[in-house]
C-alpha cells in the first residue's frame, strides 16, 4: 500500500549546517508513525518541513538577509509533490501541525482558540468536533472562558491538540506533545492520541524525545540521530532493539 | 458639562482616527505611516466626487471608501509585502507612500490639475444644524461622529471575535506561525487588514472632515494623533487604543479649558513621553518590541 504522506531523500540546510540529512519516511493511512530522537536530532525541523512552516521561516530570513535555508528532496502527499506548497495550502489539504511548546493563542479564550482552529471547518464539522473534543478532554469544558495564557501546561497541550483537530486534519502532526508534562497528564494524552487514531481514523505522525509512553502505541517508527534516520521498524522491533533499550528505557 | 460633551466628541474622533492604524499594526506588525495620507486623500476624493462630478453624497462616500481600501491593498501588495518584518524599512516605505500622496495632492500644473491648496475645501455635513444638550449647543455632525464611532468600535470588536475572517486576523496577530499551521494565509490576511485599516481611515475622514477645512497638512497631524494614541494605549491593542483616545480626548479638552488652546500639543507629546518613561509597552500593551520599532 502506498503511504499517504511520504518524504523522499529530504534534506534541510541552515547555511552549511545540515539539519535533516537524506531522510526518507512514510506514513500509512490510519496508522500512527513515530519519530524519536534526542534534542537537535532534527525532529522539529522535520515537522516544520512537512507542514511547510520552514518555507515561511526561509522567506523571512531571506528578507532580513539572515541565514540561508535550503530545502531539498520530495514530499509526496496523496500522490503529489508538495515540498514547495505554502503552509496554509497544506493545512487546507489536511496536513495540520500541533507544534512543539503548544503555541496557544495567549490572549484568546479557550473557546476562541478552538474557533480559530475551526476556521477551515464547516459549521457542522466544527460543532461535531467540538463535542468530540470536550468528551475527550472534559477538563477543557470548565475552562471555556479562560484565556489561553492562563492555562497549565497540560491543559494547554490538550487545547493545542483540540485546536488542531478542529481544523479537520487528515494527517495530524504532533510535535513533542508530552514535553514537560506530568505522568498523569501523559497518560490522558496518550489515551487521547490512540482514540484520535483508532476512533476518528486520523493518520498521525508523532515526534517525541520521551519514547517510553509513545513507543507502545505506534505502528511504525523511525529513530533520528544528527538529522538522519538511523533506525526504523514497527513498535515491537524498536522496543526490542538493544540501542533503543539502552537509550530510552535505561535497560 | 461643556467639557464632558466636547471631550466625548474629541475622544471618539481620536478613536476613529487611531482604530485603523492599530488594526493594521496589531495584525501585521506594520506601522502604517501612510495612514494620515489616506485619511486626507479620502477627504479630497469625496470632495471631488461631490463637487466636480456631481455624485450623490452617500454614493460619493461609498466610492471613496472602496477606493481607499483598494489603495491599502495596493500599498501592501506591491510595497510592504517585500519588507515584512523589517521594522525600519516598513516605516520608511509607508511614510514615503504617505509623502507621495500628500505632496502629490499639492502638486500644481500637471494636466490642468490646480492642486489642493488653501482653505477652500469642505465636505458637507450629513445633517445641518445643532441641538442643545443640557444647555450646551452641539452640531448634529458631532453627534453623528459619536454614533459612527461607537458603532465602528463595537462592530469591529464583534467582527474580530465572531467571524472567520476576524478570527484569522486575531490569530495572525498573536502567533503568525501557529495561525499558518491552522490554514490561515498570512499575506492575504495582512492585505485584508490593510484594506480594512484604510477603509477605517476613510470612514474617519468622511465623518470628521465636515467639521472643518481639508488641507493636505492635516495628514501629518492625523498620523501623529494615531501614533500618540497607539503608543499610549499600547501598540496593537484594540481596547488600549479606545481607552487612550478617551484619556487623550478628555485631557486635551480639560487642558484647553484650563490653560488655553496652545497646551493641546504639550499634553499630546507630554503624554507620549510620560508613557514611554513609565510603561514603555503602553497602558494595555502586551509586547515590548515596539521600543525598537518606533
Amino acid at each position: 500500500m502506498m503511504p499517504v504522506l511520504e518524504a523522499k531523500d529530504m534534506m534541510v540546510f541552515y547555511e552549511n549546517a545540515i539539519a535533516i540529512n537524506n531522510v526518507s519516511l512514510g506514513c500509512h493511512r490510519g496508522r500512527i508513525t513515530g519519530i524519536f530522537g534526542a534534542n537537535s536530532a532534527g525532529k522539529s525541523t522535520l515537522m516544520y518541513t512537512i507542514s511547510g512552516i520552514i518555507l515561511d521561516v526561509k522567506k523571512k530570513e531571506k528578507m532580513r538577509g539572515g541565514e540561508r535555508i535550503t530545502v531539498l528532496g520530495k514530499l509526496i502527499y496523496e500522490g503529489k509533490n508538495i515540498i514547495y506548497m505554502e503552509p496554509s495550502m497544506r493545512a487546507r489539504e489536511g496536513i495540520i501541525l500541533c507544534p512543539e511548546r503548544r503555541r496557544i493563542f495567549n490572549e484568546s479564550s479557550v473557546m476562541e482558540n478552538l474557533r480559530i482552529g475551526g476556521i477551515l471547518a464547516t459549521r457542522d464539522q466544527a460543532k461535531k468536533t467540538l463535542d468530540r473534543v470536550f468528551t475527550m478532554f472534559p477538563a477543557l469544558k470548565n475552562l471555556k472562558r479562560r484565556e489561553g495564557g492562563f492555562l497549565s501546561g497540560g491543559e494547554q497541550q490538550m487545547l493545542a491538540i483540540s485546536r488542531a483537530l478542529m481544523a479537520q486534519p487528515k494527517v495530524l502532526l504532533l510535535d513533542e506533545p508530552l514535553l514537560g508534562l506530568s505522568p498523569a497528564i501523559e497518560e490522558v494524552l496518550t489515551d487521547a492520541i490512540v482514540e484520535i487514531n483508532r476512533e476518528m481514523g486520523i493518520t498521525i505522525l508523532i515526534s517525541e524525545q520521551y519514547a517510553r509512553s509513545i513507543l507502545p502505541i505506534i505502528h511504525y517508527g523511525y529513530v533520528l540521530e544528527n538529522g538522519g534516520a538511523v533506525l526504523e521498524g514497527n513498535s515491537q522491533e524498536l522496543m526490542d532493539n538493544p540501542d533503543v533499550k539502552s537509550a530510552y528505557f535505561g535497560i | 458639562m461643556d467639557i464632558l460633551i466636547y471631550g466625548t466628541v474629541n475622544s471618539v474622533t481620536f478613536a476613529l482616527i487611531a482604530l485603523g492604524f492599530t488594526l493594521v499594526y496589531g495584525v501585521s506588525r506594520i506601522p502604517n505611516f501612510a495612514h494620515g495620507s489616506i485619511y486626507v486623500l479620502v477627504g479630497f476624493l469625496t470632495y471631488t466626487f461631490i463637487n466636480d462630478l456631481n455624485i450623490n453624497y452617500l454614493l460619493a462616500v461609498f466610492i471613496s471608501l472602496i477606493i481607499s481600501s483598494i489603495i491599502g491593498l495596493i500599498i501592501y501588495r506591491f510595497i510592504l509585502i517585500r519588507l515584512r518584518g523589517l521594522a525600519a524599512s516598513e516605516i520608511i516605505a509607508s511614510f514615503a507612500v504617505g509623502l507621495i500622496i500628500l505632496e502629490g495632492l499639492r502638486l500644481q500644473g500637471i494636466g490642468g490639475f490646480k492642486g489642493f491648496i488653501g482653505p477652500f475645501y469642505m465636505l458637507p455635513t450629513f445633517i445641518e444644524g445643532k441641538i442643545s444638550i443640557l444647555g450646551v449647543f452641539v452640531n448634529y455632525q458631532r453627534l453623528i461622529i459619536i454614533g459612527i464611532g461607537v458603532v465602528t468600535i463595537l462592530g469591529m470588536s464583534i467582527f474580530t471575535h465572531y467571524t472567520k475572517l476576524g478570527l484569522s486576523l486575531r490569530a495572525i496577530a498573536q502567533d503568525e506561525h501557529a495561525a499558518m499551521m491552522l490554514g490561515v494565509n498570512s499575506d492575504r490576511t495582512a492585505m485584508i487588514s490593510m484594506a480594512i485599516g484604510s477603509a477605517l481611515a476613510g470612514l474617519a475622514a468622511v465623518t470628521i472632515l465636515p467639521l472643518g477645512n481639508i488641507t493636505p497638512e492635516m495628514g501629518y497631524k492625523v498620523l501623529i494623533y494615531a501614533l500618540a494614541i497607539c503608543i499610549i494605549g499600547g501598540l496593537g491593542s484594540w481596547w488600549g487604543a479606545v481607552f487612550a483616545s478617551f484619556l487623550l480626548g478628555f485631557s486635551m479638552k480639560i487642558s484647553t479649558a484650563l490653560f488655553g488652546a496652545m497646551w493641546e500639543s504639550v499634553v499630546l507629546v507630554g503624554g507620549i513621553i510620560f508613557i514611554l518613561l513609565v510603561k514603555p509597552s503602553g497602558l494595555l500593551g502586551k509586547q515590548k518590541e515596539f521600543e525598537e520599532r518606533v
